[in-house]
């Protein structure tokens, strides 16, 4: 008997679920994503090792997606139902892992898409917004060429992100999934300097505008033109670029956003040990993504909460320091920001490099003298409706026309603009066709429900040591290994997985309203499952007298269907008995267990879902035995398990002993603390066990 | 509802020993819920046969179906059993006789049909109704002495109760009149106790011949 690795037997048929999940309320990291990618899809995909599936359908949506698994806000992560219960899932940090797997299995896939359409794209500006454009339009078969103004692609992924947050490879891999559909690419191309609006309106059929913003805002204060006196972006850049902008001992930010933030670690970075940031927030109120303002703490950065930048004094040329005024308040009744200081409170901050980073602005000085118009503050003038500016074919897209946002928010506004082009290119009616359905979102657990959710604390997100990783621009957060990452995968609740009835086949038994742990259905004249309290535990599915109900994340019915695939071949002059052997992803160890090749292995994400039928399939397609792994009521992850599958192990057990097999060739183990030592061992004794009853 | 058993596995596998080309049919209604013949028991059923049939050398082909009421033959006309030598039926006793007038092959009875019953608890079914034609709950607080008393008395106890309250037929079921005079006791009607029940209109049962119900005014 050998010990090859054997792969588990998956039959979640993810395409099945795509079509029931489009018709179902979004759970909430869904609706909180830009781009909707079904996390819950991804996630539990993840959780079965098939980390292949979950790049598909994370790239489905995603064409930026390693860079978002390293920078990305996370908005799912704040939406994540888990907040309510312990700790949100560590969604952003899986979505690296499953992407860094997928590496190989992504190059190998790309290739170019032909070229269907006569009609050809410009589109000025590699960021997010014009990358997830071109992308899409390329896959629509259109001719595109892209335009940019820096030697790299990316915008300011690749332009100003500062490595240490996203590492060029894993934006390179994404870029290169793009160009590889046949984009042109031409870098170090300016539009206004090396090419005008006009000549792309004369040679390409549509054009975009995804030019970002690219200009760093100063500050109308004395002492800004001084030499060490920055402004954040051209910072930026000649970090990004390498060119290791020189800055003195003490360097002072003036500014508390997320780009502060990455001037301040870069200075870090940049040998720089005294660095401090200055700004007209409170703590509370400062627009830094709170995870950001506590890892540049760890790194030393002080922030002066409360002052307002009033002169850069400057001695003989050099700058010493910034002179500030107390904040009263920093916003009116209305919220609008409106800063009111306290005049006779002035303070004095110490520094010899400032880098002004208070907000940036487009650079559309290209517009000048062609028909795209820009109102008297200096801003794109576009139709919401249509994506388009005032001139007709000319569409614009990205933070040039939404202002600051997240890379995902921009690679939103690009899908939507590629779908633009394509109406406005097949004479369609735009506005129309970019209507978006209003997608109904899950609720939050009710409180009742919360207590009885069994809690599992995150899985650390390491990052390097602040001494260690301020001495470099090496990216700072350590990825997940492979058991890590199984782990955090299956603390997913699954929301918006759940049961679903069809009511043609219900008979409104109420076995479902009785048997859930939970108190999901409502049975009135027909059962129906509220989707906000369903923990996709499956066990009315499993006990449902009239097969009525199925579930949004899985096919209940797949095991007994593909049991004979599950099996394959008999040989009748086998030697070791065929075993099925059941157990759950939330036991399962890394891919590929070392089993005896006589043993299938099925994981699902909870045994609860093995019904009666299934373990009876295993004997009527050939199995001489098959086992089930059980956590203990106390660990597992939903309620009420381990008593209804011993049931229904029980249950079968009879009815094959009435037919004469015996009831031995179907068992069950206790997972307990060391599951992975339990399955080893169950595989043994029931080879052992089964071998002695003989051949079924 | 209409709650029934499986029939024991070894007489079901005697009926089909001679054939090898069944379908099995489910009904989604009362056996249903009753967990005895829905679509989720037939399909475990059919795998019980087809296992102990390659077990014991005698492949059978088995195909399932479900239909919504086995009673009715509006649900049973779309079904096809063209090909296959036998039915065998997980409806009650009414949907086997139904598919047996239906088609021309023969229909066996994969359940044992039991009674009129309720749910006392998930698995647990009782009966509580006779069908006897001629209804006296008015009069018994809404326990019915024909079912629940092992006489059928109408005018009972009988006196024959144990200690505890048992029937004294040893089933082991508490004396129905016991139970019906507290529940009388507890509606302020013990009073009717004291009237006695003329005797009851026997003919209406199901012993005195198969019963048929015409309702003129809405027949087709």
């Amino acid at each position: 008997m050998g010990t090859e690795k054997r792969e588990a037997h998956h039959y979640t048929t993810y395409a099945y679920n795509a079509e029931i999940k489009e018709k179902r309320p979004y759970p909430p990291c869904r609706a909180a994503c830009p781009v909707n990618t079904d996390v819950q899809g991804y996630v539990g995909l993840i959780a079965q090792g098939r980390y292949e599936d979950a790049f598909e359908l994370i790239h489905a949506v995603n064409p930026i997606a390693s860079t978002c698994s390293l920078i990305c806000h996370h908005p799912c992560e704040q939406e994540c139902r888990r907040n309510d219960v312990d700790e949100p899932l560590a969604i952003r940090h899986l979505k690296r892992f499953a992407l860094e797997q997928a590496t190989e299995y992504r190059r190998k896939k790309r290739k170019p898409i032909p070229q269907t359409k006569e009609e050809s794209i410009a589109i000025i500006g590699s960021g997010p917004a014009g990358l997830t454009a071109a992308n899409d339009l390329a896959e629509l078969g259109y001719k595109v060429t892209v335009f940019e103004r820096h030697p790299t692609l990316g915008g300011m992924l690749s332009s100003a992100i500062p490595p240490y947050r996203l590492s060029r490879e894993a934006l390179q891999e994404d870029i290169d999934d793009v160009l590889a559909k046949g984009i042109e690419a031409r870098t170090n191309c300016q539009i206004g300097k090396d090419l005008t609006l006009n000549d792309l309106t004369e040679e390409y059929d549509a054009v975009l505008i995804a030019v970002g913003l690219s200009l760093s805002r100063s500050l109308p204060i004395p002492g800004v033109d001084a030499p060490d006196v920055l402004l954040a972006i051209p910072f930026l850049n000649d970090v990004a670029y390498g060119k290791q902008p020189k800055v003195g001992e003490k360097v002072l930010v003036i500014g508390g956003g997320n780009v502060a933030i990455d001037v301040a670690r870069s200075a870090r970075r940049l040998g720089c040990e005294h660095v401090e940031m200055v700004c007209l927030e409170s703590a509370e109120e400062m627009p830094a993504w709170s995870w950001e303002v506590e890892e540049a703490a760890e790194e030393a950065i002080e922030v002066h909460h409360r002052w307002g930048p009033q002169a850069i004094r400057v001695n003989d040329g050099k700058v010493e320091g910034l002179e500030v005024v107390k904040v009263k308040s920093v916003f009116d009744e209305d919220g609008r920001f409106s800063p009111v200081f306290y005049d006779d409170q002035t303070s004095f901050i110490p520094a010899d490099t400032i880098i002004i980073t208070i907000g940036q602005m487009s650079d559309l000085s290209f517009l000048e003298g062609t028909p795209v118009e820009v109102d008297e503050r200096g801003r794109l003038i576009w139709d919401r409706d249509t994506q388009m500016s005032s001139a007709d074919g000319i569409f614009t897209t990205g933070e040039v026309i939404t202002g600051p946002g997240s890379a995902i928010a921009a690679a939103a506004n690009g899908h939507r603009a590629a779908k633009a082009i394509d109406l406005y290119l097949r004479g369609e009616d735009i506005k129309l066709g970019l209507v978006a359905e209003e997608k109904e979102t899950i609720l939050a657990f009710p409180e009742e429900l919360v207590q009885k959710l069994s809690k599992q604390s995150r899985e650390k997100i390491v990052h390097l040591a602040p001494k260690i990783r301020t001495s470099n621009f090496d990216l700072f957060e350590v990825g997940y290994e492979e058991q890590a990452a199984l782990m955090e995968a299956r603390r997913c609740r699954t929301c918006g997985g759940g049961a679903i009835v069809n009511a043609a086949q219900c008979a409104a038994c109420l076995t479902c309203l009785r048997i859930c742990p939970y108190d999901a259905p409502l049975v009135t004249s027909k059962a129906q499952m509220i989707p906000e309290i369903c923990q996709v535990c499956g066990l009315c599915a499993a006990e449902c007298p009239g097969l009525a109900i199925n579930m949004v994340s899985y096919d209940a019915g797949e095991f007994r269907e593909h049991m004979s695939d599950i099996i394959g071949d008999v040989d009748p002059e086998r030697d070791a008995p065929i075993l099925v052997a059941f157990r759950c992803n939330h036991n399962a160890g890394v891919n590929g267990d070392q089993l005896p090749d006589n043993v299938r292995p099925v994981h699902m994400h909870c045994v609860s879902r093995l019904d009666v039928l299934d373990l009876l399939k295993a004997f009527e397609c050939g199995a001489d035995g098959a086992y089930v792994m059980i956590c203990d009521e106390e660990n597992g992850k939903y309620k009420n398990v381990p008593s209804r599958v011993k049931k229904r192990i029980e249950y079968v057990r009879q009815l094959i002993s009435n037919i004469g097999l015996e009831s031995e060739r179907l068992s069950y183990f206790e997972a307990g603390t060391h599951p992975d030592e339990v399955w080893r061992q169950a595989a043994r004794k029931m080879t052992e066990k089964v071998k002695a009853l003989g051949k079924d | 509802m209409i709650v029934a058993d499986q029939k024991p596995i070894n007489e079901i596998l005697g009926m089909l020993e001679r054939y090898d080309k069944v379908l099995f049919v489910g009904c989604q209604t009362c056996v249903a819920v009753c967990m005895a013949g829905g679509e989720k028991e037939t399909g475990v059923l059919a795998s019980l046969v087809r296992l102990a049939r390659q077990k014991a050398g005698q492949p059978i082909e088995i195909d399932e179906a479900a239909i919504q009421r086995q009673c009715e033959e509006e649900f049973i006309e779309p079904l096809e059993a063209d090909g296959y030598q036998a039915i065998l039926s997980l409806g009650c006793g009414v949907g086997v006789n139904k598919l047996a007038d239906h088609f021309g092959i023969p229909v066996l009875p994969g359940l044992n049909t039991g009674f009129m019953g309720h749910i006392e608890e998930h698995g647990v079914w009782a009966e509580t109704c006779a069908g006897c034609g001629d209804c006296v709950l008015h009069r018994t607080g809404g326990i019915c002495p024909v079912v629940r008393c092992a006489k059928s008395l109408m005018n009972g106890p009988c006196g024959g109760y144990t200690d505890d309250g048992l029937c004294e037929s040893g089933t082991g079921a508490p004396c129905a009149w016991i139970a019906i005079y507290k529940r009388l006791k507890e509606l302020g009607l013990l009073e009717s106790m004291t009237e006695t029940s003329p005797p009851k209109d026997w003919s209406k049962d199901r012993f005195s011949g198969p019963r048929t119900r015409v309702r003129e005014d809405v027949r087709l």
